[in-house]
């Protein structure tokens, strides 16, 4: 790879890292706002991080070593795969050793881990958050793979950087029947995967309603600062896989500076966007009762199991 | 003759309107004159398209050929028998408290809309027409079924309409289906006498899926098995005139659709197509309706199953498709129809006198009330084939026409769910007849002369067909000629 | 316009009643699976519209406007008048659980791709291409029809079976000869009006919808 590409990869992992903290902290504000308060401010996120990670590190003695490990795993996971994405420009770190279906995989690795970690403390809220967390994975995965199967049909390959390019030539595609019904799959896998209502409330403080939160209750001080940075970085991840897939106007395709600017910008408009509209639309819904949930992963399953049919038959 | 074959349905309606408006006596019976007209016009037709003939109006919107006139016929005879003992049956029900004068004037209406739809139904050549006409004799006969506003009456009805509608959408999507296939072939048309002439040039593919979902379609609404689920049901509930009807022209109006289908099946796909189908559902029907009549606890169930046996019989004689077979299938329609129509009346008769469809509540029919038992038992005699009612002939006819045809394991099957049949309808045949009354309480005097007249009069007319056809013998072999050409 | 945004709007319209099939069949709420119908009627009139403009018949446009008033506004108030008068809102527990139920469409719709194959083989123009689709959304209205318990959802659910075969009619044909779509838009308006006397008679008897208590009749 040349300097030129290394520096662009580089860009945009750092982008990414600095940026998604104060994707949440902008959700926070935006929520807060609407609901009549005034809210935290934006970066608080960082704040919160900064304090945290000055903390004593506290593990209990009834853990394994999964316990510690599993933060790191998770960060780390979560680091490949923004390394991976395009956001900014096409050409990123590790564009392509990993393709769509990849990134979904890697995704998925991250929760598994949170999952082990929260059993291996032995505490009911954490074996009851993991096993909620896993059937809701679970059930999220096959809407997610048949909606990346949708758009990969689309583009003729699962290889990000093809689908990104094949989009950007043909905008009209992109308000096409099949990827329509996939955006909304992805939409609701999102929700699902990153923890926002209506199917988990990230600011609950009843340990009967939580999912994530209560995978994450025995975490303190340096350990639930990785922890709740992967959380923003996922989330961040989610929102710019969106932008790049549905909406991938404004990504760099070439190295000069102009363009690098232009991108970032983009990338930086496009997120923040989708954050302020789902915090908007969060404060409108209630959280679903649990048996409930499932239905309505089933139905993104069907919007992207139609997104596939579609695609298949009406060529 | 244009005019007559013009006026037919209108009859039914007009008579309809004026029953909805009138005071209840004018309304019954212009309600009896109507189908009288209809049965005269009738006969007239029949004297002219027995020469093969064919009476067309409006581009084929009226159409009547041999088959239809036969079917008018059917039509006229039952619904006159039906609405004269009507007149006398709501009557009575009114009387006992069961409905008012303004359920009776509905009753009228509804019936005589029921009866023109029929007869919009069999007398057009247009496919689309055919399958509105079906559709809306649904419609008809849904308050028809509810009339006595009870629970079982209500979920009968619902069963009813819920089933029978969804089988005749399934019958519209064959027939949007075969007009798909005509605009691919000679040219869009609906009308059933221009595809039997362009039969060759219609796509297989498409017109086997389309065959196969019209007599779906078009089989739910006769009864056959394994749709059959709503007939016991609502013709059990209906008041006695309307399952007289329903099961006795109703049935055969499907029949009669799924007969025109074949028709077109056969010179598009080969005879061996709709053979299979008809008659696995056939011998399924009378096989079905054998079993459970062995435990039968109703004496209205009872014949609605009778019904679903002898539409089964229907579907094997269409199945098999030889000339004798189809004059078999032709007289059957018509004996059936008679005989049901009389027995269903009959059970009315029954049902006012002892105030429950039980059979077990039934008992010593025959000294209680003579002229009531003797019309029942002579129809359940009817129904099973006894001579000279002209039942015997025609079973007779399509189970040799079965043996004939190397369809003989079918026929034996036939036979057998035959004899099963005969067996239960005359154990509680003699069960509800036979014997001396236990209990003292009266029934009441007998029946009134207008509810036993037309009952008398179908009877003598189902033995006098059995030994001499006369003048109807032409016409049912040009209504023959027309299927099995 | 041009033929090529003809059969995009086409596409969509045939796409989104298979939409509204499925949010029907996803939905508890009786209201909102009444909204579903609607806007699957009224998205068949917009095929029947698009198909006669394509083939210059002036009677589906006729019927495409037949359609929308009785398909998409008469009948869904109707039922909506069915469902306030027996104060029933909800599917409280339906015979099949929803995820069975949808997982039950997705598998019907690929059986009637696979089945409306040879249709579309004979006529294989982008029109006929959305054939399949009218034969998935009847079997997800029958589905409709067989795994709930309220009467509007029965109801509902036949009528789904008829948008099926409609837009089946008018992909194929540019819509039946007019004398047809009249008497089968009377048909079914009729049906429905049938069906609503008769769910209000199933309440008065029954005290509720629950059509699994509909067992009295059998043998």
């Amino acid at each position: 790879m040349t300097a030129a590409a290394i520096a662009i990869g580089l860009l945009q992992v750092l982008a990414l890292v600095a940026i998604a903290p104060v994707v949440t902290g902008v959700m926070r504000t935006t929520r807060a706002r609407l609901e009549g308060r005034f809210g935290p401010s934006p970066l608080q996120p960082w704040r919160d991080l900064r304090k945290l990670l000055r903390k004593e590190r506290l593990i209990t003695e009834q853990t394994s070593w999964i316990f510690g490990v599993a933060p790191l795993l998770l960060v780390a996971s979560t680091l490949v795969v923004v390394a991976v994405i395009p956001s900014v420009a096409t050409t990123t770190l590790l564009v392509d050793s990993v393709d769509l279906i990849g990134v979904i995989y890697l995704l998925l690795l991250g929760t598994v881990v949170l999952a082990l970690a929260a059993i291996d403390t032995g505490t009911a809220f954490g074996g009851m958050g993991s096993s909620r967390g896993m059937t809701i994975a679970a059930l999220a995965e096959p809407a997610a793979l048949l909606a990346i199967f949708a758009v990969s049909l689309r583009a003729g390959s699962s290889s990000l950087s093809t689908i990104v390019e094949g989009a950007l030539a043909d905008p009209a595609g992109l308000a096409s029947p099949e990827t329509l019904l996939a955006f909304g799959a992805v939409a609701v896998v999102t929700l699902a995967e990153a923890g926002r209502l209506p199917v988990d409330n990230p600011s609950t403080h009843l340990e009967l309603t939580m999912i994530h939160e209560a995978m994450v209750l025995e975490y303190a001080g340096p350990d639930l600062a990785l922890v709740e940075f992967a959380s923003s970085l996922r989330l961040t991840l989610f929102f710019g896989l969106i932008g790049t897939l549905f909406l991938p106007w404004g990504i760099a395709t070439t190295d000069n500076i102009a363009a690098m600017a232009v991108g970032v910008v983009a990338w930086l408009v496009k997120v923040l966007a989708l954050a302020v509209g789902v915090a908007a639309v969060e404060v409108g819904l209630a959280k679903l009762r649990l048996f409930r949930v499932p239905e309505l992963l089933a139905a993104a399953f069907i919007l992207s199991f139609l997104a596939v049919i579609v695609s298949f038959f009406l060529r | 003759m244009k005019a007559i074959a013009l006026s037919i349905p209108f009859l039914p309606a007009v008579a309809g309107v004026i029953a909805l408006s009138r005071w209840r006596r004018i309304a019954s019976w212009t309600g009896v004159t109507a189908p009288a007209l209809v049965l005269v016009g009738g006969a007239v037709l029949g004297l002219f398209v027995a020469k093969g003939e064919v009476v067309e109006v409006f581009d084929g919107l009226v159409r009547v050929d041999a088959l239809s006139a036969w079917m008018i016929l059917l039509i006229g005879i039952v619904a006159l028998i039906a609405t004269t003992y009507g007149v006398g049956y709501m009557a009575a029900e009114v009387a006992q408290g069961h409905t008012n004068a303004k359920g009776a004037r509905i009753y009228y209406a509804l019936v005589q809309g029921f009866v023109a739809a029929m007869l919009v139904a069999v007398s057009t050549d247009n496919l689309g027409v055919m399958w509105v006409a079906v559709e809306a004799t649904t419609i008809a006969t849904a308050f028809l079924v509810g009339h006595r506003h009870t629970r079982a009456s209500v979920e009968a009805s619902w069963k009813y309409v819920v089933i029978a509608s969804v089988g005749v959408t399934v019958a519209f999507l064959g027939t949007v289906l075969v007009y798909f296939a005509s605009r691919h072939g000679s040219g869009a048309t609906m009308r059933w006498s221009e595809l039997v002439s362009a039969a060759g040039q219609l796509d297989p593919g498409v017109m086997r899926t389309a065959v196969g979902l019209l007599v779906v379609g078009y089989g739910t609404k006769a009864g056959l098995a394994p749709l059959h689920t709503w007939l016991p049901d609502a013709h059990s509930q209906a008041p006695a005139p309307v399952s007289a009807l329903m099961s006795g022209v109703l049935v055969s109006v499907a029949v009669y659709a799924i007969l025109r289908v074949k028709v077109i099946s056969d010179l598009t796909l080969g005879p061996d197509h709709l053979r299979v189908l008809l008659l696995i559902a056939g011998v399924a029907s009378v096989l079905l309706a054998g079993a459970l009549l062995l435990a039968q606890t109703d004496y209205k169930r009872l014949l609605a199953y009778s019904s679903i046996e002898h539409v089964g019989l229907m579907a094997i004689g269409a199945a098999i498709g030889s000339r004798l077979a189809v004059a078999g299938l032709l007289l059957h329609m018509l004996g059936h129809g008679i005989a049901k129509a009389v027995g269903f009346c009959a059970s009315g008769d029954i049902l006012l006198a002892s105030g429950s469809t039980r059979i077990a509540d039934t008992t010593a029919l025959l000294s209680r009330r003579p002229a009531t038992g003797g019309a029942f038992g002579l129809a359940l005699l009817a129904l099973l084939g006894f001579p000279p009612f002209s039942l015997f002939a025609s079973e007779l006819a399509i189970l040799r026409a079965g043996f004939a045809a190397d369809m003989g394991w079918a026929a034996s099957l036939t036979a057998a769910g035959l004899l099963v049949v005969f067996g239960a309808v005359l154990v509680y045949g003699q069960r509800m007849l036979l014997g001396r009354p236990v209990t003292e309480t009266s029934w009441g005097s007998d029946s009134r002369a207008t509810m036993v007249v037309p009952l008398a009069g179908g009877l003598i007319l189902v033995a006098a067909i059995g030994v001499w056809m006369g003048p109807l013998q032409p016409l049912m072999e040009a209504a023959a000629s027309v299927i099995s050409s | 316009m041009t033929d090529g945004a003809l059969f995009r709007f086409l596409d969509f319209a045939v796409g989104l009643s298979l939409v509204c099939g499925y949010v029907a069949l996803w939905r508890r709420g009786l209201v909102a699976i009444v909204k579903a119908l609607a806007v699957q009627g009224a998205s068949v009139a917009v095929v029947a519209m698009l198909m006669g403009i394509y083939e210059g018949h002036v009677q589906a446009v006729v019927a495409a406007g037949l359609v929308l008033v009785v398909k998409a506004i008469v009948i869904p108030r109707v039922l909506v008048g069915v469902i306030h008068r027996t104060l029933e809102y909800r599917e409280v527990e339906p015979l099949v659980n929803i995820p069975t139920s949808l997982l039950a469409g997705a598998l019907t719709t690929v059986i009637a791709f696979i089945a409306g194959r040879h249709l579309v083989a004979l006529d294989a123009s982008p029109a006929t291409r959305g054939v399949p689709v009218g034969l998935a959304v009847m079997l997800l209205g029958f589905l409709l029809l067989v795994f709930r318990r309220k009467a509007v959802t029965q109801v509902v659910g036949f009528l789904m079976l008829e948008n099926g075969v409609a837009l089946v009619a008018f992909l194929t044909t540019a819509g039946l000869p007019l004398i047809v779509e009249l008497g089968g838009a009377l048909d079914l308006l009729m049906a429905v009006l049938v069906l609503q006397v008769l769910a209000r008679r199933i309440v008065r008897q029954f005290g509720a919808t629950d059509l699994n208590q509909l067992v009295n009749l059998r043998d």
